[in-house]
């Protein structure tokens, strides 16, 4: 690898490009510090990736009745996602047509139409402009309202999750989100989920790959970053984390899934309802899970984790997304979600799994944080691009995936791999460069 | 004011006072032997809302929902050698005032709110962390003590700009 002569930000595109595919070599175990804090890097994610792929914006429970709305992001663009009176769910740029003032300030709602606070513009909420004071005496009744619906964003889902693009031509969600299917049907479409509350929303100045890396492949980390847990009997032991598989996807998708549980840990009411929802190949494994925890590339982790709490075994599912904010800056928002048939008693106990464990209060989410600032801040500045210091992602390319799995995808046994890491910056490089 | 409810509004400054004390300076048994057995200890999740909308926080997500038993685990964890959030701990200072004792009933109950403003300077960083927020809270009076038994804490932001609240509030 040559030495860099100049910086990225002084480099052309094709320059820059250059460079990066000289020196993120995944399938070598070798990423680049720079990329995780250089702000050409992080333009470039912006325009190549954020802009151009599929991004959560939330959940169809979080719009369960008529005209409710909720206000999200969509790769740092405020939108609106509205579920309308014939019941379609709809997203539109948060932006009236007339002046551009932001139309709706609220995170969520019901209502069926949104005014615009400047000049009083009236939108319907499939995007329609309804009304626009006195029209008819100041343009003459000459003013074309089909010309001024708000600007629509292209949304789809998949088990309950609403993704949104800015990509015109955009690859078909289910088709993106390929073979990983699989693994989502597990955790959120075994059942009707809902989500329960707001997000839960804070800023960590971590680069947001770090969250992303880190649930698409690292269980290695829960032995040291979270040994307070086993310390404190949550789960039997550090190594707790070690059995299990990884498996990685096409697109950058993966997950690591803790198996076996000689205890069920689902609902155990909701049998009928996991068989009619799932293959029984996933059913055995659901039957056999301790714990999921995955990224759908770019940003989205999802998780089923199992614990101890008040001496009773409880599992909570969540997800989260790591929204980039800056180079060195992500806003997290995590959602929290719930068997919708589960029993009272469950859904409190899985609530308070979660606030415990995984909310910004969590005892296994505090300590990440801490572990993603301090590594943005070691890559940060020029020196690291310059002296080119690296990442060893190597751990596990010595082995051979697995022949008879059950799911689909590249399989390993045991979750200390950094496989889905390597296939996580593949895409990620493929899309830089496209 | 009467004499009473001001001896009373004294007494609980002090108290809030001597909190934020053993807070700031990590005596968190300390702190736990403040509370009441059956501390209620909320923090709800604050949201934008239309206008004037009210409450505006969550009733059903909390960033906290303890009970003793969990705030003791929260309490053991930090001290296990693997607490790394708080390793070694922020730097924290908490500026505790406008104390307004809501209902008094002597050598019984009462229901106080105050304002808490939080510094937090963790390592090197250069930057800081500020909460601030309301705390409405509930005391009991046992052996001669007032415990706490709830703490509600409103957070005056919705994205909160700390990186976890491996801290109390």
């Amino acid at each position: 690898m040559n030495k860099p002569e100049v910086l990225l930000d002084e480099m052309t595109r094709e320059e820059t490009l250059q460079y990066l595919n000289e020196t993120v070599r995944p399938e070598e175990g070798v990423i680049p510090a720079y990329i995780l804090a250089d702000p050409t890097i992080y333009k470039l994610e912006h325009e190549k990736i954020f802009m151009k792929t599929w991004v959560l914006l939330g959940h169809e429970s979080e719009l369960s009745e008529k005209n409710d709305y909720l206000t999200r992001d969509l790769a740092g663009y405020s939108v609106i996602i509205a579920r309308g009176q014939d019941d379609e769910i709809r997203a539109f740029y948060n932006m009236c047509t007339h002046r551009g003032m932001k139309l709706c300030r609220a995170d969520k709602g019901n209502k069926a139409n949104f005014t615009c606070p400047y000049h009083g513009f009236n939108f319907r909420n499939n995007g329609e402009l309804i009304g626009v004071p006195l029209q008819n005496d100041i343009y003459g009744g000459q003013l074309d309202k089909s010309t001024m619906s708000l600007k629509k964003v292209t949304i789809a889902t998949y088990k309950g999750l609403i993704f949104g693009t800015w990509n015109d031509n955009p690859q078909p969600l289910e088709e993106f989100l390929g073979d990983y299917k699989w693994y989502i049907d597990i955790v959120f479409g075994r059942t009707e989920m809902e989500v329960v509350g707001p997000p839960q929303k804070f800023i960590v100045h971590s680069n947001w790959k770090i969250g992303s890396d880190n649930f698409v492949s690292d269980s290695y980390h829960t032995m040291v970053t979270h040994g307070s847990i086993a310390a404190l009997g949550m789960v039997p032991s550090a190594t707790y984390s070690k059995r299990g598989y990884q498996v990685h996807t096409e697109n950058g998708h993966g997950c690591n899934i803790g198996m076996p549980n000689p205890d069920f840990a689902f609902p155990p009411n909701l049998m009928d309802e996991y068989k009619a929802n799932l293959s029984e190949a996933q059913f055995e494994m659901m039957s056999n899970l301790k714990n999921l925890i995955g990224t759908i590339f770019p940003n989205l982790s999802l998780l089923v984790s199992h614990t101890k709490i008040k001496d009773q075994l409880i599992s909570n599912t969540t997800m989260r997304l790591w929204k980039p904010v800056g180079p060195d800056k992500m806003e997290v928002m995590t959602w929290f979600m719930v068997e919708k048939n589960a029993t009272e008693d469950w859904k409190q106990r899985s609530r308070e799994a979660y606030i415990l464990t995984f909310s910004p209060s969590g005892i296994f989410e505090q300590d990440d944080t801490e572990v993603f600032t301090d590594i943005t801040a070691a890559a940060s500045g020029t020196m690291p691009f310059t002296k080119q210091l690296t990442y060893n992602y190597t751990m596990g390319m010595h082995r051979e995936p697995l022949t008879d799995f059950p799911g689909p995808g590249v399989a390993y046994t045991d979750k200390f791999s950094e496989a889905g890491s390597r296939n996580f910056y593949r895409y990620w490089l493929d899309l830089m460069n496209s | 004011m009467s004499m009473e409810m001001m001896l009373a509004t004294h007494e609980f400054q002090q108290w809030l006072y001597r909190e934020a004390s053993l807070l700031d300076e990590i005596d968190f048994d300390g702190w736990f032997a403040m509370f009441h057995p059956d501390i209620k200890y909320v923090m709800p999740v604050r949201i934008n809302k239309e206008g004037m909308e009210r409450p505006d926080y969550a009733t059903d997500m909390f960033a906290f929902n303890d009970d003793y038993e969990l705030m003791k685990l929260r309490i053991e964890r930090l001290k296990t050698e693997y607490a790394w959030a708080e390793m070694p701990p922020s730097r924290t200072r908490r500026s505790v005032n406008n104390v307004r004792v809501m209902e008094y009933v002597a050598n019984e109950k009462a229901v106080v709110k105050s304002y808490l403003l939080l510094y937090r300077s963790r390592s090197t960083d250069i930057f800081n962390d500020l909460v601030s927020g309301e705390r409405t809270d509930e005391f009991t009076y046992v052996d001669g003590e007032w415990k706490l038994s709830k703490r509600f804490f409103l957070i005056d932001q919705t994205t909160i700009n700390t990186r976890n609240l491996a801290i109390f509030v």
